[in-house]
């Protein structure tokens, strides 16, 4: 099973579950916002999204990934908006029998990320401009 | 002669909207605009700002593979590298 949101608010994670006895693996990433860009101090990401395609891109990459590696469920949130420096902007649960497989499915389905879904980020900084940001990381 | 002309919507995002200055604009376009003609008059719009940077093409919410003729109300992005995560 897949689910997949893009939200406009904090994330909340999704919880840990104690009633999976065929996972052995359940593995959580958290992508935070970092406090520079290109070497220049920030305040904050702001994520924008092409309304509809993310959504669908980011469905259809899950999707992709279930089918891909041999892992259970992939859950996805992905933020939008302001997202101040140590925020959460990107969560994802991946449960597996086992876990190398959920390692590389983790690492695949978060590359294909930076390189499927629109989503795009603005740098803001300290005086209150705001960039597009230069990176792809 | 009379030019047959349609309309499409271009949503900018990121390094696009930065070198238009624009959230969305509403093109009127000759009847056989393709998508690599658009970016063109795009780039020339941008006036060399995004020189540099590999822009991918949705049509109406679809990525698009290679280029292909506009009809009259689609929905275009050109789409700069995608930075989510």
């Amino acid at each position: 099973m897949v689910i997949v949101e893009i939200i406009n608010s904090p994330i909340i994670s999704f919880p840990s579950d104690n009633d999976r006895q065929q996972d052995g693996a359940e593995l959580v990433f958290n992508g935070r916002v970092r406090d520079t860009e290109n070497g220049r101090e920030i305040v904050a990401l702001e994520y924008e999204q092409y309304k509809g395609m993310a959504k669908v891109e980011l469905l259809q990459l899950a999707e992709n990934t279930v089918n891909k590696f041999p892992i259970n469920d992939l859950f996805c949130k992905h933020r939008v908006g302001k997202v101040d420096v140590g925020d959460t902007s990107l969560h994802v649960v991946i449960w597996s029998k086992h876990r190398k497989e959920g390692l590389n499915a983790m690492t695949w389905f978060i590359s294909e990320l930076k390189k499927r879904v629109p989503i795009w980020k603005w740098a803001i900084m300290k005086d209150g401009t705001r960039m597009p940001s230069e990176c792809t990381h | 002669m009379e030019k047959f002309e349609m309309k499409v919507t271009l949503k900018c995002f990121s390094f696009v909207r930065y070198a238009l200055g624009q959230k969305e604009l509403v093109l009127e376009l000759e009847v056989g605009t393709t998508t690599e003609t658009l970016e063109k008059i795009i780039r020339e719009m941008a006036q060399r700002k995004l020189d540099g940077i590999i822009l991918r093409t949705a049509v109406n919410q679809s990525y698009t593979l290679q280029s292909i003729e506009l009809k009259d109300g689609d929905e275009v992005v050109f789409i700069p590298p995608v930075q989510g995560g």
